[in-house]
């Protein structure tokens, strides 16, 4: 105990408020006010090393913003006033996130990995540089600690799945955490959705954590009577302000001082939080129970309690040569490639466990090219039997469809590795865009080998171009719209938070897309000038390019049965040779073929750049 | 007990609203064993995923567990029992059994009875507001709407609109919703009221009904410790305004402890004890725990009794204590005729004060009166369906983003292929790309209505399903309302899809050709939402809907007449194309355009004549005329609404599942 550094964390005078639309859109006249809501008010109090704080109060008093205001959080850091300072020293901007370690109310974890893995990866992304050895012995000291050990190898899960229990999912939260040997942690309603025996437990493991010489604050709900002597110091907020903040038994004689003593048979956090709540039923009874409050509080502004507090800051503040410096969180964290390889490695592991989800990726494609066979059945060589017709058909169906899967695949996989990514780039694990790469690499190759085995099936099947190197230009042509389809879909769900949205988004703007660019539903040379311009932008166009002349160069027509067509005998049959077509409706296109490949593939590295740009502007929009 | 009262509200009002002037309700369960087979509770789908196919499904005997083991009590109006149970699981089975909502389980002996007469849907229905776990209201529609609308569907005939509107004040204010009965609701993508709001929301719909019993199911989880006293204070007092009172806790506070008349503890099944509140203490005591002092009893002896599942040794230790407790209990009440403990010694002075006390003491006749039987009445039918048809439509208004994005949506799409297939340049269209304008125009817009259908019916179908097992209204006026609800905002979309759309590609300038355009686009969307209804009431999850919605829209497009040619499709498919409405759609639209049109055709030097006619003959789109393809497309439409009101009829999808 006597090796620990002393560290302390004082908050001083700290104020929040948001500016506040007063109505909804349709009530027009009150829509157009603002008002100001004061969310923190004057918040001061200090904690020193060992020491486990418990924020309490009602909901909307104001807790979780507190919180937010220590580690950094807050969404509108102009409406924010005071100081927060770790052994004197006022932090900065980017010092926040090294310094506290954060566990959200709600659990964020890969739900294929077991315990063991889930903490031995974010030990390699927060600690490369220790060798193997000493991250697995970190881990398993970890493990202990929270009692976790006998649990090691069990599956996380999720609320479908099944898995291991709340109570075990919050300990590993917390255990991800300690991984970095934060000296203050903060928890935010850390027994909240649990039932009381783990709550309990869950609050004594944090109470032995702090006793180790961290800094601990929590904020709870509901906290049981045995709880009342764990914890160190005890803050009650209400409305935005610090009602009380000090050790158990100063509560029990301030709370007598002010005239209301506790009950011997009730849970002394409940009476209190109680005695310091509004009632809102009805303007009297608000009027009667908002006072009460002002007065427990101005009785505390004016205690000895709330100047000692005050006194020890500004203690601090004057010794700050004598203190330790700002105890960072361990921070070797390895280079981008590392981490990159880690999570890519990670990813892999996780999904690699999800059969149905792999079965799924894998022949979804060729789901979708049986039910094209179904339709098509052979493709003939006969104009009066639809030669043409059915054959741009099976180009617009092989644009459109791929994309629309790769749509499906992103949206029904990526969402929950943003949340794991939001969440560890705020602990400064990584950064976000380092979560999407990790994730395009992981999918190319199943992308690939799922186009694969449609290509294969449909195209022998309905019977197109029998040459082998024809086959191989169409299948590398259809590959690029499925992973593009994909990459699309990150880079929307970079920016917009539904996924419902983003289905709708991409959906149209890939039917958009093939409206303009593939020059099947609608020949480029009669589109409007503006048009033209746009589907250069378009990957279908190079795509449906490639697949038309792949397809239609070598192909000589019949019609009606005879093989030889007189020129002009119908009107019906306008072509013989599949390269008429090529030239009346692409003109140009067979001289095109490399370039058009060039220019497809281009967009895998472009939309790639436009996925990291998007989760650059994530880093920025989201809020909490 | 002063103190408190100085902190929590006194109850001072002895308003009407607390008092229940029917006649009073006994529940009465005897022996009940009820048995859970928790394999059958995972839905179909769900087990597919897990790759588990039907044949493998046999049952597994670990699988049944026995929930409720013969459990005994009787309650009356006046009183409130309160469930406490300790293992986290299968809390609400008890709730499901005496509501008739059994997910999987059976029972396996004993009864449940309402008032002498065995529990049945319909009784449930008409006696019993259930509280559930989970918040299933409509997002956009605020909390003072959300009330009033259930207002109007719950509260008898006899209720004028002002008593109306003075119940929703009321349940307001007693649930503190004040400082929030202006926002919306909300839920996990809009921003709305609280967790703890929205619960209160929830107790708030089955409070302003109030009927003789009330059960429920964990009303205070989630409610920061103020406003759960005061709903428990709340509840107390309708339980002595002459109701019966049934709820589910989890870790009761001893300040709400205290305000419990009635305790049932159980563990994994098994009754430990109940009875008053106050006495539970003492049968501790005198079976040989006592409770330590200043701690919580309710706290203590739940743990006492709980399972602790950290090793397998105190696993099995604290499942003997609670098996010997049970029995002990067993044998304690056997002689008494409503099973409640009794502490002997002072039966007169306590019990009294439980029963008669509590018994309504101020139901004066005036009251009796007023709610007589006979008008006890629902809304009728047209009422019901005018109050479902605002509500639809106010929920639907309110979502402005999701407005505004659909309308920009349909003129975006409009705009594009408008100006794809700008018409007004040099030379018309040719024939090849006016049918594939008109084949996008027909195509384009139904498939973005059924995903957008899908989706909207599985976020409000959760609310629907609820209030279909509450037997709120019966489906007729939900499917009249909700199939008419939705028409304004698809004519405003065909509008304003189908104008600049239109213009833009110059299509036949003649009026009459317009009008029976966008009368296509019409009939187009209408068939594609009815078939987004059906296809999200016959499915249970949004994935297989959307997945299978997708197929059928796919097939309707395949074979659509245009991608590939009728003549060229092989039986199957070309019977599907026979009720593909995106077929008949193209058809009509072409046959709108090209009759009585000829159009110049060059092939070298020759030029010559092709008459509209021959161009329809030759794509095969000529088989019927126009008026019996408008009978056709409303025959489809009439088709999927029938399948729908059939699939909400007869399929009874649970209003839990979504994944």
């Amino acid at each position: 105990m006597v090796s620990v550094p002393q560290n302390n964390v004082s908050v001083l005078k700290v104020s929040y408020t948001v500016r506040e639309r007063l109505g909804p859109w349709w009530d027009i006249s009150s829509y157009h006010k603002k008002w100001t809501r004061q969310i923190l008010k004057d918040v001061s109090f200090h904690i020193e090393s060992g020491q486990i704080m418990g924020i309490l109060g009602n909901s909307g008093s104001g807790k979780t913003t507190l919180l937010d205001a220590i580690a950094g959080r807050l969404s509108h850091k102009s409406n924010f006033v005071g100081q927060v300072y770790v052994n004197g020293h006022e932090l900065h901007q980017d010092q926040f996130q090294d310094c506290f370690s954060y566990v959200l109310q709600n659990d964020t974890l890969l739900s294929y990995l077991t315990i063991e893995e889930s903490l031995t990866y974010i030990a390699l992304l927060a600690l490369q540089k220790h060798s193997c050895d000493s991250i697995k012995k970190k881990v398993d000291a970890v493990m202990a600690e929270l009692r976790l050990s006998h649990v090691a190898n069990s599956v996380i899960g999720s609320r479908i799945l099944g898995g291991i229990s709340e109570g075990e999912r919050r300990r590993v939260s917390v255990a991800a955490q300690l991984l970095q040997d934060p000296q203050v942690m903060l928890l935010d309603e850390p027994t909240t959705g649990l039932d009381c025996m783990t709550a309990n437990q869950i609050v004594m493991l944090l109470s032995e954590l702090a006793q180790k010489g961290r800094i601990v604050i929590i904020t709870v709900h509901q906290p049981r009577s045995e709880l009342f002597q764990v914890f160190n110091k005890i803050c009650i907020m209400s409305f935005g302000e610090l009602v009380f903040c000090g050790g158990p038994s100063d509560m029990i004689t301030f709370f007598e001082s002010c005239g209301y003593s506790c009950p011997e048979h009730s849970n002394p956090f409940d009476f209190y939080v109680d005695l310091t709540s509004v009632d809102t039923q009805s303007k009297v009874r608000e009027l009667e129970t908002y006072s009460r409050v002002q007065t427990i509080s101005t009785a505390y502004k004016s205690s000895e309690l709330f100047l000692n507090t005050l006194e020890a800051i500004e203690e601090t503040k004057c010794k700050v040569k004598d203190l330790p410096p700002i105890p960072f969180k361990c921070k070797d964290s390895p280079d981008s490639f590392a981490k990159l390889w880690i999570l890519l490695r990670r990813i892999t592991r996780n999904f690699s466990r999800d059969k149905v989800g792999l079965i799924m990726r894998l022949s979804q494609n060729l789901l979708f090219g049986l039910f094209m066979a179904f339709f098509l059945l052979r493709l003939s060589d006969d104009l009066l039997k639809g030669a043409v017709q059915d054959r741009v058909g099976f180009i617009y169906q092989c644009m459109s469809a791929p994309p629309h899967t790769g749509i499906l695949n992103a949206l029904a996989l990526f969402p929950a590795l943003r949340a794991v990514g939001d969440q560890e780039s705020k602990d400064g694990l990584y950064q976000k865009w380092h979560m999407l790469l990790a994730y395009v690499l992981h999918f190319l190759p199943f992308s690939v080998i799922s186009v694969a085995l449609f290509s294969i099936f449909i195209y022998w099947t309905v019977g197109l171009h029998p040459a082998a190197s024809s086959f191989g230009y169409f299948f590398a042509a259809v590959t690029v719209p499925h992973i593009v389809g994909e990459l699309l879909t990150l880079v929307f769900l970079g920016v917009i938070q539904n996924p419902n949205v983003v289905n709708g988004g991409v959906g149209l703007l890939n039917v958009a897309g093939v409206l303009v660019g593939s020059g099947l539903v609608r020949s480029l040379e009669d589109m409007p000038t503006a048009f033209k311009m746009l589907s250069y932008l378009t990957f279908q166009k190079y795509g449906s390019e490639i697949l038309i002349v792949n397809e239609f160069s070598g192909l000589k027509f019949t019609c009606g049965g005879l093989s030889n067509i007189s020129t002009g005998v119908e009107a019906s049959c306008p072509f013989s040779h599949g390269t008429q077509f090529i030239e009346r409706n692409f003109p140009g296109a067979g001289s095109r073929f490399t370039t058009d490949f060039l220019l497809l593939y281009a967009f895998l590295p472009a939309l790639i750049t436009l996925a990291i740009i998007s989760f650059k502007i994530r880093d920025i929009t989201i809020l909490r | 007990m002063e103190l408190q009262d100085t902190i929590f509200c006194s109850e001072d009002d002895n308003s009407l609203y607390f008092t229940y002037s029917g006649k009073s309700n006994v529940l009465e369960v005897r022996n009940l064993n009820y048995q859970v087979d928790v394999a059958s509770q995972i839905p179909w789908y769900q087990k597919l995923s897990e790759l588990k196919m039907p044949w493998t499904y046999d049952t597994d005997p670990n699988s049944h567990v026995r929930a409720i083991q013969n459990l005994t009590f009787k309650i009356k109006s006046g009183q409130m029992l309160a469930l406490i149970e300790s293992s986290a699981c299968r809390r609400t089975s008890l709730f499901d059994v005496i509501t008739c909502r059994d997910h999987g389980g059976k029972i396996v002996s004993g009864q449940v009875l309402i008032n002498g007469k065995p529990s049945t849907h319909q009784l449930v229905k008409k006696c019993i507001a259930h509280v559930r776990q989970d918040d299933r209201l409509l997002p956009n529609l605020t909390v003072r709407e959300t009330l009033l609308f259930i207002a109007k569907l719950r509260l008898p005939k006899t209720f004028s609109e002002s008593e109306r509107e003075k119940r929703v004040e009321e349940v307001i204010a007693e649930l503190r919703l004040r400082q929030c009965a202006n926002t919306k609701v909300g839920n996990e993508y809009t921003r709305g009221v609280s967790g703890g709001e929205r619960r209160r929301v929830s107790i708030g719909v089955q409070l302003l009904w109030n009927p003789g019993i009330l059960i429920f199911d964990e009303p205070t989880s989630g409610l920061d410790s103020f406003t759960a006293h005061n709903l428990v204070i709340t509840l107390s007092r309708l339980a002595r305004g002459n109701r019966l009172v049934l709820l589910s806790v989890h870790q009761p506070r001893s300040d709400i402890y205290q305000l419990f008349d009635l305790i049932l503890l159980m563990t994994s099944g098994a009754t430990i004890y109940c009875g008053a509140a106050q006495d539970m203490v003492q049968y501790f005591e005198e079976i040989g725990y006592p409770c330590p002092t200043y701690s919580n009893p309710a706290d203590f002896y739940v743990d006492l009794t709980s399972v602790d599942r950290q090793t397998e040794e105190t696993k099995m230790e604290s499942l003997q204590r609670a098996s010997s407790l049970a029995a002990l209990f067993h044998e304690k009440v056997k002689h008494f005729d409503d099973f409640l403990w009794k502490n002997r010694s002072e039966d007169d002075e306590n019990t009294v004060s439980i029963s008669t006390d509590l018994s309504p003491p101020f139901v004066s006749e005036e009251l009796i009166n007023m709610n007589s039987h006979s008008t006890d009445q629902l809304p009728g039918w047209f009422q019901q369906f005018t109050v479902l048809l605002s509500r639809q439509v106010s929920n639907n208004v309110r979502d402005l983003s999701a407005l505004l994005i659909r309308g920009f949506e349909a003129l975006l799409m409009s705009l594009l292929i408008g100006f794809l297939y700008y018409g007004h340049g040099k030379t018309r269209l040719s024939i090849q790309d006016t049918s594939a304008l008109l084949y996008m125009m027909g195509a384009l817009i139904p498939f973005t209505v059924v995903f957008e259908g899908i989706t909207k019916c599985h976020s409000e179908r959760v609310v629907l399903y609820q209030d279909l097992e509450d037997g709120l209204y019966p489906i007729g006026p939900y499917f009249s309302a909700k199939v008419l609800g939705e028409l304004p905002e698809q004519c405003v979309l065909v509008i304003i899809y189908g104008i600049p759309i239109y213009w833009l590609a110059n299509l036949s300038p003649e009026s009459e050709h317009f009008f029976l355009n966008l009368l296509f686009f019409m009939f187009g969307t209408c068939c594609a939402r009815t078939m987004a209804l059906w296809i999200s009431a016959l499915l249970p999850t949004m994935q297989i809907s959307a997945f299978f919605g997708n197929m059928l829209y796919t097939t309707f497009f395949l074979s659509g007449g245009f991608l590939i040619s009728l003549q060229n499709l092989w039986t199957v498919p070309s019977w599907i194309s026979k009720v593909s409405f995106v077929r008949w759609c193209f058809e009509g639209l072409m046959q709108v355009q090209f009759t009585g049109l000829t159009y110049t055709m060059n092939s070298g030097n020759v030029s010559y004549s092709v008459s509209g006619k021959l161009v329809l003959r030759a794509m095969d789109l000529d088989s019927h005329p126009l008026y019996a393809i408008c009978l056709i497309l409303a025959g489809i439409s009439t088709g999927f609404l029938i399948l729908y009101y059939l699939s909400l009829r007869f399929i009874n999808q649970k209003s839990n599942q979504d994944w």
